[in-house]
């Protein structure tokens, strides 16, 4: 897989950068409007991840670029700007998803991985590790071809989970992750303990490994 | 304090200070006619004397005497009744044409008639002095009514007018409000003093208005200008989780990923205090708050859950209300956030609809909290360090532009916040 970063903040694009290419993403990134033109002319990319504020431009120019010379790539727009405003005009000219910093590098990796699967589907839209299948469009999971009941958000953390398989999740990450909009509003992280624990119990009823591990009681992992 | 309109206030001085006045002058005035009554009365009485002394008295017979006291009933010749020089009395005496006593004034003069001392006496009735008196009482009712119904006429209507602009500029004052953008629009009145007022009511509104804004714009600015680092120091933390820690860096970092958290929180609830502010949640719809606590009941739930927490739930039949949703939400998501964050272990949370009333009770600390400081920002209420501080204060202001009531009480060891709609 390979994407586009658009970012003029280096540090960010680096570390997004580094943070994606153990999970087989492969980041390209550009600091400015003519590098990120030059680069969209000259490639396709699975993903472009969009910053609306560049030294030398605006990002709605990008997508407005994109649109002209018809190009498919989705795109994340993530911004500092915050309002129903700009959100809505990423949409119409065209951006797939909207993620305001700061953001968890955890959150977009799940992000960016659900809008190449949906723009990627061709008949089944489904996740597999090892014995586990997920359908993400009819919303089943299935251990060894059996399936498994969970609940909405046990689902929603199996696949922040297994998206970011291999790498150590924060609570908080998880946490936002599985509270949404309502994340600005928490002030503990302790809830996703249950949601872990009922998903794990779950998982190993149904005879998969145990692939969640916990971080020293700081966080956890998907691990094979 | 019991407070009364200024024209009122006016009026009633007046009435009181023409009140006081009048009964003072009226017996003056009394006084004051009968003694100028009794003083001409006096006059005529000595005059008459003087003019019998020089013209009729030289002439006259004793024969005379008794032929002018037959015809003149107020007019006599005495024989000397031991007067020396002239005096003259008032006094009470029957008189032949009416029943009871009236007032007379008399006089006692000496004369000579003929070489013979007599009296000279005249006496004139004061009857008409009290048909002048009475007549003078009435006048002076009648002036009374006059310029009290004159003067209560005047403030009501002249006063009124003229008072005018001042009640529109206190009107217009009373109704701005420094958030909303449309500054006050004073009349003009053509009075120096109103004009004077109301320029000087301009040019505060105006001062204030500049630098509530630009405080606004600078927490804004501030708040926006930290989205940045934050998201850097955030990936930072991310990234660092993913290297090989032992378990005191891990906790370490834990901590440091919580503060970050807390920070992200706080810095998003300025930012969303100073937009409810920018009144860009215009938009209304009906909302029904019934079906959006059914919908959250589970997250709510699940929040409460970490502090063994039970809510209950008593929902009216139905509660719609005019409302921006994204507002609406944040509303009702915050109070019961807050109730469950500022709540106690294995406490209870009562969520009650009414006809047009949400009201969130809770358990917690076991005094009443300080109403005066607690819609302010940074409130704290001490039982948890977690909050943002800003709850309340976002819940406050989405109420003010909402046009809502928000109010708090503290009973049967429930805190309650109830908001009216």
């Amino acid at each position: 897989m390979k994407i586009l970063i658009i970012e003029d903040e280096q540090d960010i694009a680096q570390s997004i950068q580094s943070y994606f290419k153990d999970n087989g993403v492969k980041c390209e990134t550009a600091h400015n409007y003519a590098q990120a033109v030059h680069k969209i002319d000259n490639y396709d990319y699975d993903c472009i991840l969009l910053d609306l504020s560049l030294p030398d431009g605006n990002g709605f120019d990008i997508l407005r670029e994109l649109r002209s010379k018809d190009k498919t790539d989705g795109v994340i727009i993530i911004s500092a700007k915050e309002t129903l405003e700009t959100r809505l005009e990423g949409f119409s000219l065209g951006a797939d998803d909207y993620l305001t910093k700061p953001f968890h590098l955890a959150e977009l990796l799940v992000r960016m991985q659900a809008l190449v699967r949906r723009r990627n589907f061709r008949g089944s839209n489904s996740v597999v590790f090892q014995e586990i299948r997920i359908e993400v469009f009819t919303k089943t999971v299935l251990v060894n071809e059996q399936k498994i009941e969970l609940t909405r958000k046990e689902l929603n953390l199996l696949l922040f989970l297994i998206g970011n398989n291999d790498k150590v999740l924060s609570k908080a990450a998880i946490a936002e992750h599985l509270s949404g909009d309502m994340a600005d509003m928490l002030d503990s992280h302790d809830f996703i303990y249950a949601h872990i624990k009922n998903l794990k119990k779950k998982l190993s009823k149904a005879g998969s490994g145990d692939y969640i591990k916990t971080v020293y009681g700081e966080g956890y992992k998907w691990e094979k | 304090m019991n407070t009364k309109k200024l024209l009122s206030k006016t009026t009633r001085d007046f009435l009181i200070l023409a009140a006081v006045i009048l009964t003072i002058c009226a017996p003056i005035f009394y006084f004051v006619s009968q003694w100028l009554f009794i003083y001409e009365t006096e006059e005529v009485l000595v005059q008459h004397k003087n003019a019998f002394i020089n013209q009729s008295s030289r002439n006259f017979t004793p024969e005379d005497i008794k032929t002018w006291n037959r015809y003149n009933l107020h007019f006599t010749i005495m024989p000397d009744m031991g007067v020396k020089k002239d005096s003259i009395v008032g006094t009470m005496i029957e008189d032949s044409t009416a029943e009871e006593k009236e007032p007379f004034r008399i006089i006692y003069a000496p004369v000579e008639i003929a070489g013979r001392k007599y009296t000279y006496t005249e006496k004139i009735h004061l009857l008409e002095m009290e048909r002048m008196v009475f007549t003078i009482a009435g006048m002076f009712t009648f002036i009374l009514l006059v310029l009290f119904i004159g003067i209560v006429w005047l403030s009501k209507k002249t006063a009124s007018k003229r008072w005018k602009p001042f009640y529109n500029t206190l009107d217009q004052i009373h109704e701005f409000e420094i958030d909303k953008s449309k500054p006050p629009h004073f009349i003009q009145s053509g009075i120096d003093e109103f004009e004077r007022l109301n320029r000087s009511l301009e040019a505060l509104i105006e001062k204030n208005t500049a630098i509530y804004k630009s405080q606004r714009e600078f927490v804004e600015n501030a708040a926006h200008e930290l989205q940045t680092p934050l998201a850097l120091f955030q990936n930072k933390i991310d990234t660092l989780f993913q290297m090989r820690l032992d378990k005191d860096q891990t906790r370490v970092l834990g901590a440091l990923s919580r503060d970050v958290a807390k920070l992200n929180r706080l810095n998003k609830n300025l930012l969303l205090l100073s937009k409810i502010e920018h009144e860009i949640y215009l938009e209304k719809t009906c909302i029904s708050v019934n079906e959006h606590i059914e919908k959250h009941l589970d997250f709510f739930t699940e929040q409460a859950g970490q502090k063994w927490v039970a809510i209950n739930v008593q929902l009216s039949e139905k509660l719609e209300i005019e409302a921006n949703p994204v507002l609406a939400e944040i509303l009702i998501n915050n109070l019961v956030l807050n109730a469950i964050r500022h709540n106690r272990t294995e406490g209870n949370i009562i969520i009650r609809t009414l006809d047009r009333e949400l009201m969130v009770l809770n358990t917690g600390t076991a005094e009443p909290l300080p109403i005066e400081k607690l819609f302010g920002r940074f409130f704290s209420g001490g039982t948890s360090a977690n909050g943002s501080g800003l709850g309340l204060a976002i819940i406050k202001k989405i109420t003010e532009i909402s046009g809502w009531k928000i109010s708090y009480s503290y009973y049967n060891d429930f805190h309650c916040f109830s908001v009216k709609f």
